[in-house]
C-alpha cells in the first residue's frame, strides 16, 4: 500500500531532523504559538501550487463518510487522477455516517481540516455561513470548475448566502426500499409508487400478519419521511428563516404512526429503535427486521451488499411530486487548505471525467454532469445500481420544485425528532404533548422567535 | 546534549557546602537545570495536552465559540453560557439527574462487589492465582469500544442474556434499547469491571497483620465480628483511596454511553450523561463555548465531591499509625 518513497517525503525527513535542533528559545516561541495555531483557517489565503512549479509533489487530504464500496470506487478515481498528474497524491480518510460530521468538526477546530471533504444539505449551511468552505463561484466563472452540463437546480442547491460552497455530486430523492424475496415468498404484493399513507400501512400490516416479520419501519422519527409527508399538505420543513409546519402537523404525523404501530404494521419500539440510525448495514430491511426501510434511492446498491434477499425500491407513500432532486452530498473546499486550485481541479476532474465517472457509477448518486449520467446509465451493470437510476429517472419527470436549503440548526432538528418520536413510540408520551416539546426545541434550534 | 557536559554533581548534596549557596551558577542550581530537563517531556506535554488547552477552554466558555469559526472572531458572551446552563437547558439538569443515578448505584456496588471478590481470593487454594486474573480480565479491556459493542449485542431483544433468561421462561426486556433499562445496563457493565479496586483490595488485605485476626479469635471473635471490627477499620484507608477513584471514574463514564447509544444519549435520553451531554453540544451542536462552560462546572462539580469525600474522611478513616489525619 505504501507509495515508493516521494520527494516530498523525503522532504518532511529533512524537516524533521531539523526541529530536533531547537534552541531553548525557539521552543518558547514555539509553545508560545500553539494558541495560534489552534486558530483554524489561519491565513491560507495564498496558493503556492498554480504558480510557479507544476511539478511540484503535492499531497491532498481528502475525507469522505460512506461504506466500503464506496471507499474503494473513489480510490480508483483518485488514483486515475494521480496517474493523470503524477505530482498529485491524496491521502484519503474515510468512515461511517455515524460520528463524521463530529470529525470533521474537531479536525475543523484544530485548523487541520482536509483539502476537499464530503458534505451534505444537514451541514452545508453550517460550514458556508463560517466561511469554512471556499468559495467557489469564481472558479466556476473562470471555467477552472465547470458545471456547465449540471441541471440548473442541482448545482445552485450548493449556493447559500450567494456563496457557491460545495459542488453538489450526485442527485437522488427518496426512496422505500422493501424486501422482494420476503413478498415473493409469501405471495404478497408489491407496494407501489402512488399508494397513500393510509393503503401502505394497511398494506404493511398485512404483510406482518402473514409473515410475522413487521411490515415497515417507522418512519415518524425519520425527517426526511416527514419532510415529504408536509410536502403533499403544502407545507414545508422551513419557510425562509422559520418553521414551515406547526404543532397540529407534527400531532398528526404522530398519530399516524402511533395507529400503524397498534395495528402492527410496524416492529416493537425497541427494534424500531435499533432502525433510527443512518448506517446502512443497521436498516432493517437489511437486518431482517422489517420489510421496508426508508432511505435515498442511491443507497440501494450499499444496502443489497448487507442482504441475501433481493430488494426494490418505489418513492415514499402519497404524492411522489412531494418528492424532489436533492444533491444527495457535495464537495467542498475548505478555505484554509494551501493547494485551493488543485483541490477544485480534483472535484472538476471526479464530477466531469468521463473515466471518473464510469469508476464512481451512482454510488453517490445519479451523476450530476448530465452527459456522464446518460453515459454511466447505458454502460452500468451492477443491477441494483439500475434500478436506482431507473427509478430516479421515473420519478424525475413528476418532481416538484426544490425546497430550500435547511437551516443552521437543522442537525439539531433532525436528532430532536428522533427524540420526540421516541418519546411516543416508548408511550412516554403523547403525540400532543411530543409535537408541543418537538416545536418548542425546533425553535429554539434554528433560533425562531 | 547539553547535560552531558555538567559538570560532576557534588557527592554529598544533603550537605551542601557553603560554595553552594553562592548564587547563580553554582552545582545546585545547575542540578536543577538538569532536573528540568529530564522533567521536560512530562512539563511540554502538561503544557501542551493539559494546561494551555485548559485555559483556553476557560477562556471559551464565555464566548460564543462554536469550533467552526477562527478563535479570533469568538465574541465575549460573559456568563451567558453558565446561566443558560442553570436557567434555560433542560438536557443539562437532565444530564446531571442520570450522571449522579448511575454514580450514586454503580460506584457502590462496583466496590462492594470488588471487596466481596477480594475477600474470596484472600485465602490460599489451589489455582487462587488463576481466579484473581479471570477476575481481573474484565478491568482490563476498560474502557473499551469493543466491549460497548459486546454489551449492545448481548443485552438487546435477541441477546444472549435474554436467551439465558428464557431458559427459565422469562421474557427479558430489551434492555439496551428500552429506556427503563438502558442505564442499568450501563451499571451493570460498570459494576462488572471491577477488577482494578479489587486488586487494589486484595493488597490492602494483605498488609493486614495476621496477629490481630488470631487475638481476635482468641477473644471468641466469629467471622462477622473479625470483618467488622478488624477487616473493615484496617481497610479503610484503602476503602477510602478507591472509593475516591471510583466516584471521579463513575462521573466520568462516557465510552459505553456513547457507544450504546450512537452517540445520541439514547433512547430518549435515557443514557445522556454528562461528559456525553457534553461531547453531544460541544461536537454535533457546534456550542463548544457552551460545551467548555459545561466542562468547568462538571470540574468544579467533582472537585466539591471529591473535598467532600475528604471531610467524612475523618470519621470513618483510620490509620495503622493510630494518627487521625
Amino acid at each position: 500500500m505504501h507509495p515508493a518513497p516521494s520527494p516530498s517525503a523525503v522532504e518532511r525527513t529533512t524537516r524533521d531532523h531539523r526541529t530536533a535542533s531547537f534552541s531553548r528559545r525557539r521552543l518558547l516561541a514555539a509553545l508560545a504559538a500553539v494558541p495560534l495555531a489552534l486558530t483554524p483557517v489561519a491565513c491560507g489565503d495564498g496558493d503556492d501550487a498554480g504558480g510557479s512549479d507544476p511539478n511540484k509533489p503535492i499531497e491532498l487530504s481528502i475525507f469522505w463518510w460512506g461504506a466500503e464500496g464506496r471507499a474503494k470506487l473513489t480510490e480508483d478515481a483518485l488514483a486515475l487522477y494521480t496517474k493523470k498528474h503524477p505530482n498529485v497524491t491524496f491521502k484519503k480518510t474515510w468512515q461511517a455516517n455515524q460520528g463524521y460530521f463530529d470529525k470533521l468538526a474537531t479536525l475543523t477546530a484544530g485548523g487541520d481540516a482536509p483539502d476537499i471533504f464530503q458534505i451534505d444539505d444537514n451541514y452545508l449551511t453550517e460550514y458556508a455561513s463560517r466561511n469554512v468552505t471556499l468559495d467557489l463561484t469564481s472558479y466556476k466563472d473562470s471555467g477552472k470548475l465547470d458545471l456547465s452540463k449540471f441541471p440548473e437546480s442541482l448545482w445552485q442547491y450548493g449556493v447559500v448566502d450567494g456563496k457557491l460552497a460545495g459542488v453538489a455530486f450526485g442527485e437522488n430523492t427518496q426512496g422505500l426500499v422493501y424486501n422482494k424475496s420476503l413478498l415473493a415468498k409469501h405471495n404478497l404484493p408489491e407496494p407501489t409508487t402512488g399508494m397513500s399513507w393510509e393503503e401502505f400501512i394497511a398494506w404493511a400490516e398485512n404483510v406482518s400478519k402473514t409473515t410475522k416479520v413487521p411490515g415497515t419501519q417507522d418512519p415518524s422519527a425519520d425527517y426526511k419521511a416527514l419532510w415529504v409527508w408536509l410536502r403533499q399538505q403544502g407545507k414545508d420543513l422551513y419557510k425562509d428563516k422559520a418553521l414551515g409546519f406547526t404543532e397540529q402537523d407534527i400531532t398528526a404525523w404522530f398519530e399516524l404512526w402511533k395507529g400503524a404501530r397498534d395495528r402492527g404494521a410496524t416492529p416493537t419500539p425497541d427494534v424500531i429503535h435499533e432502525g433510527n440510525v443512518t448506517d446502512i448495514s443497521k436498516q432493517l430491511v437489511v437486518t431482517g427486521k422489517a420489510g421496508t426501510s426508508w432511505v435515498w434511492v442511491n443507497q440501494m446498491p450499499e444496502l443489497k451488499k448487507n442482504t441475501k434477499d433481493e430488494l426494490g425500491v418505489i418513492a415514499y407513500p402519497g404524492d411522489p411530486s412531494a418528492q424532489w432532486a436533492r444533491a444527495s452530498m457535495y464537495f467542498s473546499v475548505f478555505r484554509g487548505s494551501e493547494h485551493k486550485d488543485v483541490a477544485v481541479d480534483v472535484i472538476n476532474f471526479l464530477a466531469n471525467d468521463p473515466e471518473a465517472g464510469k469508476i464512481l457509477g451512482t454510488d453517490r448518486g445519479l451523476p450530476s454532469n448530465l452527459d456522464i449520467r446518460k453515459a454511466v446509465s447505458e454502460t452500468v451493470t451492477d443491477p441494483n445500481m439500475k434500478l436506482s437510476i431507473q427509478v430516479e429517472t421515473e420519478l424525475g419527470s413528476t418532481f416538484g420544485p426544490s425546497p430550500q436549503v435547511p437551516l443552521k440548526g437543522h442537525s439539531k432538528v433532525r436528532s430532536e425528532l428522533v427524540k420526540a418520536a421516541e418519546e411516543v413510540q416508548y408511550g412516554r408520551q403523547t403525540p400532543a404533548q411530543a409535537a408541543a416539546a418537538y416545536l418548542a426545541a425546533c425553535k429554539a434550534a434554528i433560533g425562531q422567535v | 546534549m547539553a547535560v552531558s557536559t555538567l559538570p560532576v554533581a557534588p557527592a554529598t548534596p544533603a550537605d551542601p557546602g557553603p560554595a553552594d549557596r553562592r548564587g547563580r551558577g553554582g552545582p545546585r542550581r545547575r542540578e536543577n537545570v538538569a532536573g528540568y530537563v529530564f522533567l521536560s517531556p512530562w512539563l511540554l506535554g502538561l503544557l501542551g495536552i493539559t494546561a494551555i488547552p485548559m485555559l483556553l477552554s476557560l477562556y471559551l466558555s464565555f464566548t460564543n465559540y462554536d469550533a467552526l469559526t477562527s478563535l479570533s472572531e469568538v465574541e465575549w458572551v460573559g456568563f451567558a453560557n453558565y446561566e443558560r446552563m442553570f436557567t434555560e437547558d433542560p438536557s443539562y439538569w437532565h444530564a446531571v439527574r442520570v450522571t449522579l443515578t448511575f454514580a450514586l448505584v454503580a460506584v457502590p456496588l462496583k466496590l462492594a462487589a470488588a471487596l466481596g471478590v477480594a475477600l474470596l481470593l484472600n485465602r490460599a487454594f489451589r489455582g487462587v492465582g488463576l481466579f484473581r486474573g479471570l477476575f481481573y480480565l474484565p478491568s482490563l479491556l476498560g474502557g473499551s469500544v469493543a466491549l460497548a459493542i459486546v454489551w449492545v449485542n448481548m443485552f438487546n431483544r435477541d441477546g444472549a442474556f435474554n436467551s439465558f433468561l428464557a431458559l427459565f421462561g422469562v421474557e427479558g426486556a430489551p434492555w439496551v434499547n428500552d429506556p427503563q433499562w438502558a442505564l442499568e445496563t450501563l451499571m451493570a457493565l460498570a459494576i462488572w469491571q471491577f477488577g482494578a479496586p479489587m486488586v487494589i483490595f486484595l493488597a490492602g488485605l494483605k498488609q493486614i497483620p495476621t496477629e490481630l485476626y488470631e487475638a481476635a479469635s482468641v477473644d471468641g471473635a466469629g467471622v462477622w465480628r473479625q470483618f467488622r471490627n478488624v477487616t473493615l477499620p484496617m481497610l479503610s484507608p484503602v476503602i477510602f483511596f478507591n472509593l475516591v477513584l471510583e466516584t471521579i471514574n463513575g462521573f466520568q463514564g462516557f465510552t459505553a454511553a456513547f457507544v450504546l447509544s450512537n452517540g445520541t444519549g439514547g433512547p430518549v435520553d435515557s443514557t445522556l450523561m454528562y461528559t456525553l451531554n457534553l461531547y453531544i453540544k460541544g461536537f454535533t451542536e457546534l456550542q463548544m463555548g457552551y460545551a467548555s462552560a459545561l466542562a468547568w462546572v462538571f470540574l468544579v462539580a467533582i472537585a466539591v465531591i471529591t473535598v467532600v469525600l475528604f471531610s467524612t474522611g475523618r470519621f470513618w478513616v483510620h490509620y495503622a499509625d493510630g494518627e487521625q489525619r
